[in-house]
């Protein structure tokens, strides 16, 4: 166990290394921040000035040793649109996402799980064929037109939901269930399949032959059986939402989380918050990856982490 | 018949209850605003959001009228010049921050410091780079000294938003804003909205709109939607085709001029003939009505907007006429040549669109254009390419000091960083013109800078486009012309 | 696709190619039988056929502006016309041609990412599993690492740096999604390695590249097409989101993400401008989704036997109820 602990962790650092350099190396291609922050009529030496402050203009394998420093303290400097500390907005628009992706994921889950199970019941009859073609369906709409659809129906037309932004809990209802379809399809899929094969098994059929209730048959031993694809694929949804997904549900829905803080630091060549963000989804999702493999081996001991 | 009566009283009710909650609900506004502020000190950066919100919070020094007239605000009356290089301001009295601290002499002479303080670093320094020092010289008077003689001083002055030299001292003051504004802050929750409520001890005329909720979306057509679904009461930026659309509308000639730059010193462009070609060659009017919809006045052969100081009225655009702009073509002897056009693709309200056009219209004229779109990096690094200019760069300039001095260091005179003449003449003209005090005398200085460049067509003029607000029913207000969004000028129907 | 046991190679590839024409018609008898697989089949078949021809099929220039036509609706509506029969976006451009046209761009953006990243990850597959030891090691570190990169962000951040264009986005996303193909292969290498027809390659002396490539290979076709035609599904919708998010295909070139995105400013005057791409979208990824799917169900033995109980199970479970109804009918009042 401790031995595997190690080897997550060196291969996590490994992970957050190689990402971060690739975006150092990648965002001091950049021609230049300066130009874009700078309103176009400012003068060259109001150029070199500010290029000098932001300590642009040493070399960079000198930048890149101060910048290895700076990130080991979690510092990666003042945003260069914000102006104040980049991972104070990392740590402020992160638990919008956290909140959106579990709201959605959640969603997806609670549904799924229902809909799959009844599709298994009987494979190849009306409801399993309408949830096989609208999972089908789910996956094919693209997401950001998905939500615009919604907008227009949920919040121009009828006016039953807001627009966009965050403050009452309706306002998440649009956005959750813009990202939390595709999850529920590609769910509602998986836990068809398992519990078909599940509900094939010997004992499904001896615990129904021996009178013990469906509910707790199908709840308690099927659907547990089938719980590692599940739990896989979940880890991964999540793993997908915090590494970059939330970025188009975000940007539909001006929802305030990391996203679209991503879209608008690139936008305005942010360099400093690009590499704060990038550098937090990498520990976001290696921390996750570990979280998976300590939850595996609960679910099913038997399981050799290695 | 007393059953008649009971339902006639319940209708009554029920109709002042409705128009009761109606007009509680107008007192608290919702603003859809293109861009979070980043701070709310209102000293530090250049920022549209925060602008927009601080404008309401802060009081200026002096202000404009919605025509753009500039009259005193917090001064008692016009600043005046007592020295070449010294302006004498007089403050109006009785004046107190939100948080009671008195606005005198000292409060603006801190507040000009700060602004200027090199350590401060201040984004704005632009507006006031010409101010070497404030000397308070009595509880209510104070002197502003510049270096050299700086006739644009009261335009800087309007941008000067008094901040209390106190609380502005507290590490949380670009969290927690306090001015002399009409409304007082209340709640920043960021990334989701800010709230102000009317400051009830205001010393002007008190606003009727008693809170409004800013909220920061940057998609345009989120914005509209919010305004459609009746979230907001007045969104910025909206696209023309959609006047027609929303509840109600207001449009505003702005700020922003979109324009050509051609190089007058080198390749196909250093003929006056073409350059003169391209103006008539473009149909203005066409632009403005064909993507404007008619929300854009064709600029009258100069980077100013008529309201701006500088302004001459006697220069109108070149006419729309192709033949003329083919037969000068052809004289120069350049018909087929390639002329190289650049621009940039989301920056502006329909920038390419604009390129793409002009374009048409020129190879009309019988060249052949090279249209080169670039990101907007790379369309800096050609735009500032101070040794290779090309042909013909497009871009937009906005004056928010409303003073043709800005615009035209820029682009006008030679060495500015988007000139692409040599022309030491106009140079000359600008030069005078920015350490000339006497009103007229500048005034005429600019007449003939304007003169001047229509004559050599150093640039072709497009249009001045106006701003566009979208609002609900119950809004009203007229817009103003330098853009700012002063609640307390809205009204609630 | 069966496994030959034969001993020599000649014999062995003279099998796999008589499966191959055997297997094509076997397909096609499948596909009748699956209607929605047909409907995928047919709906994709149109969609290539209308990019390849896209120039003839289009009534007008993707590109070309008419300002004086804007925002014009579809025919059916009172103000629209034949002449654009889904109507004009904001800059006069006949949605119905850009609609044709950008099915070139998610198409050729789908199969060029699939073939690079495809290619890239099967040679890396094959390598690791077949040559083992430190090159194994080190490939499936190397997956192992970039898998649990930030993907998305990472590509849209490499997009806005060096210029989102066609060409950068392909190579971008077939940076992204190599991992899977590699990691396929390789297991599959792993099974198919120890078989007696790749050992007896081996002992005739042929080479390992040629082993790899004539005999391994052949054999991951069914499971890596699969593979394919779904990720080909997620890279159109990739696409689609970085065209809609601006840093995918730029303007003037056509895309149904990028249509979407400049349409949604107009959608409350001019619906089609964001409906009629977004649908374009959904119905070729539904289309490959719906082939993707049938493929799975015919290339996998398990799978098509399963198919077959259910099939039967369903039919004995009708029987069942029936005889149940009946017996029931009496007792009913």
């Amino acid at each position: 166990m401790g031995r595997f602990l190690y080897r997550r962790l060196i291969h996590g650092l490994v992970v957050i290394l190689g990402v971060t350099v690739i975006v150092f190396v990648v965002t001091r291609m950049v021609g230049d921040p300066v130009q874009v922050m700078l309103p176009l009529e400012s003068t060259p030496e109001q150029r070199a000035a500010f290029e000098q402050k932001l300590g642009l203009d040493r070399p960079i394998h000198i930048q890149f040793v101060e910048f290895m420093g700076n990130m080991a303290r979690l510092d990666f400097g003042e945003s260069l649109w914000q102006k104040r500390p980049a991972m104070d907005i990392v740590f402020e628009k992160l638990p919008m996402t956290i909140l959106l992706t579990a709201v959605g994921i959640g969603f997806a889950c609670v549904m799924a799980i229902p809909l799959g199970i009844i599709a298994a019941l009987r494979p190849g009859g009306v409801v399993d064929r309408v949830t096989v073609f609208g999972s089908l369906l789910g996956l094919s709409v693209p997401q950001f037109w998905l939500g615009l659809l919604f907008i227009v129906v949920f919040a121009v037309q009828f006016k039953i939901l807001p627009t966009s932004g965050t403050g009452t809990p309706s306002h998440i209802l649009l956005p959750a269930l813009t990202m939390g379809l595709p999850t529920l399809a590609r769910l509602v899929m998986l836990v068809r399949s398992s519990m078909i094969d599940e509900l094939n098994r010997q004992y499904v059929k001896t615990s129904f032959a021996k009178g013990l209730p469906f509910v707790r048959v199908v709840g308690l031993h099927a659907l547990r059986n089938a719980g590692l694809p599940i739990m896989t694929l979940v880890g991964w949804e999540v793993i997908r939402s915090l590494a970059g997904y939330s970025v188009v549900v975000e940007t539909v829905f001006a929802w305030p989380g990391i996203g679209l803080t991503a879209i608008q630091a690139i936008e305005r060549e942010d360099l400093i918050l690009i590499q704060a963000i990038v550098f937090t989804a990498a520990v976001c999702v290696v921390l996750i990856n570990i979280a998976m493999d300590f939850l595996y081996k609960l679910i099913d001991p038997r399981l050799k982490l290695t | 018949m007393n059953k008649w009566r009971g339902l006639f009283l319940a209708a009554v009710w029920i109709g002042i209850f409705l128009t009761g909650s109606a007009w509680a609900a107008c007192e608290k506004v919702t603003i859809a605003l293109g861009s979070e502020p980043t701070t709310l000190d209102p000293q530090i950066r250049e920022d549209g959001g925060e602008r927009a919100v601080n404008d309401n919070i802060y009081d200026t020094v002096l202000t404009r009228t919605p025509e753009g007239d500039l009259i005193p605000h917090l001064a008692a009356q016009m600043p005046e010049l007592v020295a070449p290089d010294t302006w004498e301001v007089t403050l109006r009295p009785g004046i107190f921050f939100h948080n009671g601290e008195p606005m005198n002499a000292d409060a603006v002479v801190y507040s000009i410091h700060r602004v200027i303080d090199p350590d401060f670093n201040s984004e704005q320094i632009s507006f006031f780079s010409t101010i070497k020092e404030a000397r308070a010289t009595g509880e209510l008077t104070l002197h502003v000294i510049t270096n050299g003689p700086d006739p644009i001083l009261p335009s800087r002055l309007y941008w000067l938003k008094v901040v209390p030299p106190v609380h502005s001292k507290d590490p949380k003051f670009a969290e927690k804003p306090v001015g002399t504004g009409p409304y007082r802050f209340v709640a920043w929750q960021r990334g989701q909205y800010i709230d102000l409520e009317r400051n009830e001890n205001y010393w002007g005329d008190g606003p009727q709109i008693s809170s409004v909720r800013y909220r920061f979306i940057e998609e345009p057509g989120t914005r509209l939607a919010g305004l459609m679904a009746g979230e907001f009461d007045l969104i910025t930026n909206l696209l023309p085709e959609f006047t027609s659309h929303v509840p109600r509308s207001v449009n505003v000639l702005g700020l922003e001029h979109p324009i050509i730059i051609l190089n007058a010193d080198s390749g196909i462009t250093k003929d006056l003939r073409v350059r003169q070609a391209l103006n008539y060659a473009v149909n203005k009017m066409a632009l403005a009505n064909g993507l404007f919809e008619g929300y854009a006045q064709v600029a009258q052969g100069q980077l100013l907007s008529p309201s701006f100081f500088g302004y001459n009225d006697e220069v109108t655009a070149y006419p729309y006429d192709p033949d003329q702009a083919k037969k000068l073509i052809e004289e120069a002897g350049v018909k087929g040549q390639t002329i190289e056009l650049i621009g940039t693709s989301g920056r502006w309200l329909k920038d390419r669109d604009m390129v793409e056009a002009v374009a048409g219209y020129w190879e009309q004229a019988g060249l052949k254009v090279d249209v080169r779109i670039f990101e907007f990096n790379e369309y800096l690094n050609r735009l500032f390419d101070r040794k290779t200019r090309a042909d013909a760069i497009f871009v937009v300039s906005s004056n928010e000091l409303l003073d043709a001095d800005k615009s035209f260091s820029a682009y006008y005179k030679a060495g500015g960083v988007g000139a692409s003449n040599t022309d030491q003449t106009l140079a000359s003209l600008i030069d005078a013109a920015r350490s000339e005090t006497d009103e007229q005398k500048r005034e005429s200085l600019y007449h003939q800078a304007v003169q001047r460049a229509y004559d050599q067509a150093y640039f072709v003029w497009l249009l001045n486009i106006e701003d566009i607000y979208g609002m609900s029913q119950r809004l009203e207000w007229p817009g103003r012309v330098d853009a700012r969004l002063l609640i307390q000028e809205m009204t609630c129907r | 696709m069966t496994q030959p046991r034969t001993d020599t190679l000649e014999q062995a590839l003279a099998q796999n190619r008589f499966e191959w024409w055997d297997s094509l018609q076997e397909l096609g008898r499948e596909l009748k039988r699956d209607k929605p697989g047909l409907i995928g089949v047919i709906l994709i078949t149109s969609l290539v056929l209308m990019a390849v021809f896209a120039p003839f099929i289009a009534p007008h220039d993707p590109a070309a502006q008419d300002l004086t036509a804007r925002l014009a609706p579809p025919v059916w509506y009172d103000k629209g016309t034949w002449n654009h029969i889904l109507g004009t976006d904001h800059l006069g451009r006949d949605v119905l041609s850009r609609t044709i046209h950008g099915a070139r761009v998610s198409l050729w953006v789908g199969a060029a990412v699939v073939l690079v990243a495809g290619g890239f990850g099967v040679v890396m597959g094959l390598m690791a599993g077949y040559l083992g030891g430190r090159t194994d090691a080190f490939i499936m570190r190397w997956i192992d690492t970039q898998v649990a990169f930030p993907g998305l962000l990472l590509a849209l951040i490499i997009l806005a740096v060096i210029g989102p264009s066609l060409f950068t986005v392909v190579v971008v996303l077939a940076l992204n999604g190599w991992m899977v193909y590699g990691r396929m292969t390789r297991s599959a290498v792993l099974s198919i390695r120890e078989s007696p027809y790749v050992e007896a390659a081996e002992v005739v002396g042929c080479r390992w590249p040629r082993i790899l490539f004539r005999h391994i290979l052949p054999n991951l076709t069914s499971p890596l097409l699969t593979l394919a035609i779904l990720e080909f599904a997620r890279i159109v919708l990739a696409e689609a989101a970085l065209s809609f998010l601006g840093l995918g295909i730029q303007p003037p070139a056509t895309s149904w993400g990028l249509d979407v995105a400049m349409g949604k400013n107009y959608m409350f005057m001019a619906w089609w401008l964001v409906t009629i791409p977004g649908c374009a979208i959904a119905v070729t990824v539904l289309a490959i989704n719906l082939v993707a799917s049938w493929l799975r169900l015919i290339s996998d033995p398990q799978e098509r036997e399963k198919q077959y109980a259910r099939h039967m199970a369903g039919v004995m479970r009708k029987n069942l109820h029936a005889v149940l109804e009946k017996e029931k009918e009496p007792e009913a009042p």
